[in-house]
């Protein structure tokens, strides 16, 4: 080895460190909640605190699930995720597709004017879309206004990745299509979107974490006790819990779980798609 | 493939031609009216969601903040009633503006720093790469309430995570989220350890700087510092700008953290706006008041963006991507 190979193989092994150090602090808090979920209230209160359990209580997830009832938050949540994102996927694609590859008199006025909508603040329209739905539409205490919303492509972003994704994609691979008699909406499907499946992946991430964290919307439609979702029916959990930390750690560590679950399978490809969307401009 | 190929490119010649002519050429054989057909179908949803999801409720809550209503009354015209007694009597109103500035501030300084920083390790030549880059998104993608009852732990006064730590290190335990001076800033840790996704925004912008650039300045002698400054940062301001803006948008609009863990406490440092407007719309069920809020608070986001704007002439949401 060369003295100048010695000194890159140094540099990477210290920089490979700090990393190392950052990936410590960013897993901390999850193993600190997982690691907590098994312990009993005495262990989680001694001091010095032992990093891994001592003894794995498992049995804190079933007296947890007693009263937390995670399966029916599990089914509520995801009765909303699956058809806004299915949905909000679709028509980001569709809009995508429109401002991507087709001609028409007053696109660049009509991208504009959606453009201009990813910069307004959701908190401002809340109030007036709260009184649309309940008062006009009678939709309270229904998982509709959570849904409808994303009908639409669910926000201009997810439109405005598709596209600039579709553009990367040649215009040649059209053509060749429509030679053999594909129709657009066929050229769409069978060719662009499979082309462009790290991209749809990313949308429907991104879709899936905004329902995810949107708490507020949920509190606010969502009264009736068997409808609750993770977000209110946590809230409402730790409180009642009082200091019992490690069942309220192991109701928290199974409401992450999912995330993490979804993460690890969708990871490579929403890892990539976001790096080849490139953010260009 | 290869009549494809023949005909693309044949294709592509006359489109050249015709766009040479376009000057002359009348809209109407611009425009294919099959194709414009399509195009305005696809858009439907997109129309449907600007016009019912965006800018009607966005002019409803500019007529609403002059009204009061509680929900189940008829509304009754005030003027600007409710904004004066905003700007003169609200008990909420000042500290609701300085918690939302100071979080919002602290937040979007923090979160794109160390985003930035973790996103330059990630672009150099480490052992793993793949996996880092998979660990370090994980946080963005938990729930919003599991991170904060999580956090909630850690923070605890007597048996959390840091009161350990600091106990180990021989510091006084800290009140945290109890305290009226350590509430704002440990919601910020939170924010930006869950801002998973402004790193991988940034490492996409890294991976675009030509490394020609770099090559070229290190010949010409510069160092690893210099080449940082004078190459990469100008090439990723785009990204930056973007960052902060989307950053200062999320971050100005911080609701969950009250919601799940302080509600606006200790003292009022949490009482971000965005919650001033959750309380007073549906706690105290003042609808026409909470859009007046609304109104203060679009405005002040509002602010924000043009200032940013005009800072920041390239956009990275420019159409000519």
């Amino acid at each position: 080895m060369t003295g100048k190979e010695k000194r890159k193989l140094a540099n990477r092994s210290v920089v490979t460190l700090i990393a190392l150090f950052f990936a410590f602090l960013t897993l901390l808090p999850i193993w600190w909640i997982f690691r907590s979920s098994l312990m009993s209230v005495a262990q989680v209160n001694a001091y010095p605190p032992s990093f891994i359990p001592t003894e794995w209580l498992w049995s804190n997830y079933t007296k947890t699930l007693q009263t937390f009832e995670y399966w029916t938050y599990f089914k509520n949540t995801f009765s909303i995720i699956i058809p806004a994102v299915t949905f909000g996927v679709i028509t980001a694609i569709f809009c995508g597709y429109a401002f991507a590859r087709l001609r028409f008199r007053g696109k660049n006025l009509i991208f504009k004017i959606c453009v201009s909508t990813i910069l307004l603040p959701g908190m401002v329209t809340l109030i007036p879309l709260y009184i649309a739905w309940t008062k006009f539409f009678g939709l309270g205490d229904t998982y509709w206004p959570l849904i409808l919303p994303f009908l639409t492509g669910g926000g201009f972003f997810n439109i405005f990745l598709i596209r600039q994704f579709l553009m990367t994609i040649p215009r040649d691979l059209d053509e060749a299509a429509s030679i053999d008699g594909a129709s657009r909406m066929r050229i769409l499907w069978t060719i662009l979107v499979p082309a462009i499946k790290p991209a749809v992946v990313v949308v429907g991430m991104m879709l899936f974490i905004q329902i995810w964290n949107d708490m507020l919307q949920q509190i606010i439609y969502i009264n009736s006790m068997s409808k609750f979702t993770f977000a209110i029916a946590l809230t409402n959990f730790t409180g009642s819990f009082g200091t019992n930390w490690p069942m309220a750690m192991a109701a928290t560590f199974m409401t992450i779980l999912p995330g993490i679950v979804i993460y690890i399978f969708g990871q490579k490809s929403f890892v990539e798609g976001i790096v080849l969307t490139g953010m260009k401009n | 493939m290869e009549v494809a190929g023949i005909y693309s490119t044949s294709e592509a010649k006359s489109m050249k031609r015709a766009s040479g002519k376009r000057k002359i050429r009348t809209s109407q054989s611009k425009y294919n009216r099959k194709e414009e057909r399509c195009a305005y179908l696809c858009l439907i949803p997109a129309f449907l969601g600007i016009t019912f999801i965006s800018y009607l409720p966005t002019i409803a809550v500019f007529v609403l903040s002059l009204f009061s209503y509680n929900g189940l009354s008829t509304p009754e015209f005030v003027g600007l009633d409710n904004y004066i007694r905003i700007f003169t009597k609200d008990v909420y109103f000042a500290s609701a503006v300085k918690a939302t500035l100071l979080y919002a501030f602290l937040a979007v300084i923090g979160a794109v720093i160390y985003s930035l920083v973790i996103a330059l390790i990630l672009n150099m030549d480490i052992f793993g790469r793949t996996i880092f880059r998979s660990i370090f998104f994980i946080p963005y993608l938990l729930p919003a309430i599991g991170v904060f009852k999580g956090w909630q732990w850690l923070y605890e006064q007597n048996y959390g995570l840091f009161n350990f730590i600091f106990r180990m290190l021989g510091i006084p335990p800290q009140r945290f989220l109890d305290s009226p001076r350590q509430v704002i800033p440990a919601l910020v840790l939170i924010a930006v350890w869950a801002s998973g996704n402004l790193i991988v925004i940034f490492l996409a912008g890294l991976q675009n700087v030509p490394t020609v650039y770099k090559e070229a300045a290190q010949i010409d002698g510069a160092n690893s510092w210099q080449r940082f400054w004078n190459i990469t940062i100008p090439c990723i301001k785009p990204i930056i700008f973007y960052n902060v803006l989307t950053a200062l948008i999320t971050h100005l609009q911080v609701v969950n953290p009250a919601l799940a863990l302080t509600n606006g406490g200790p003292a009022k440092k949490s009482m971000f706006l965005s919650y001033v407007i959750y309380m007073y719309g549906f706690e105290k069920n003042k609808l026409g008041y909470a859009a007046a809020f609304s109104v203060i608070f679009f405005v002040l986001v509002g602010i924000f963006t043009i200032v940013l704007f005009v800072t920041q002439k390239d956009s990275i949401f420019s159409d000519e991507a």
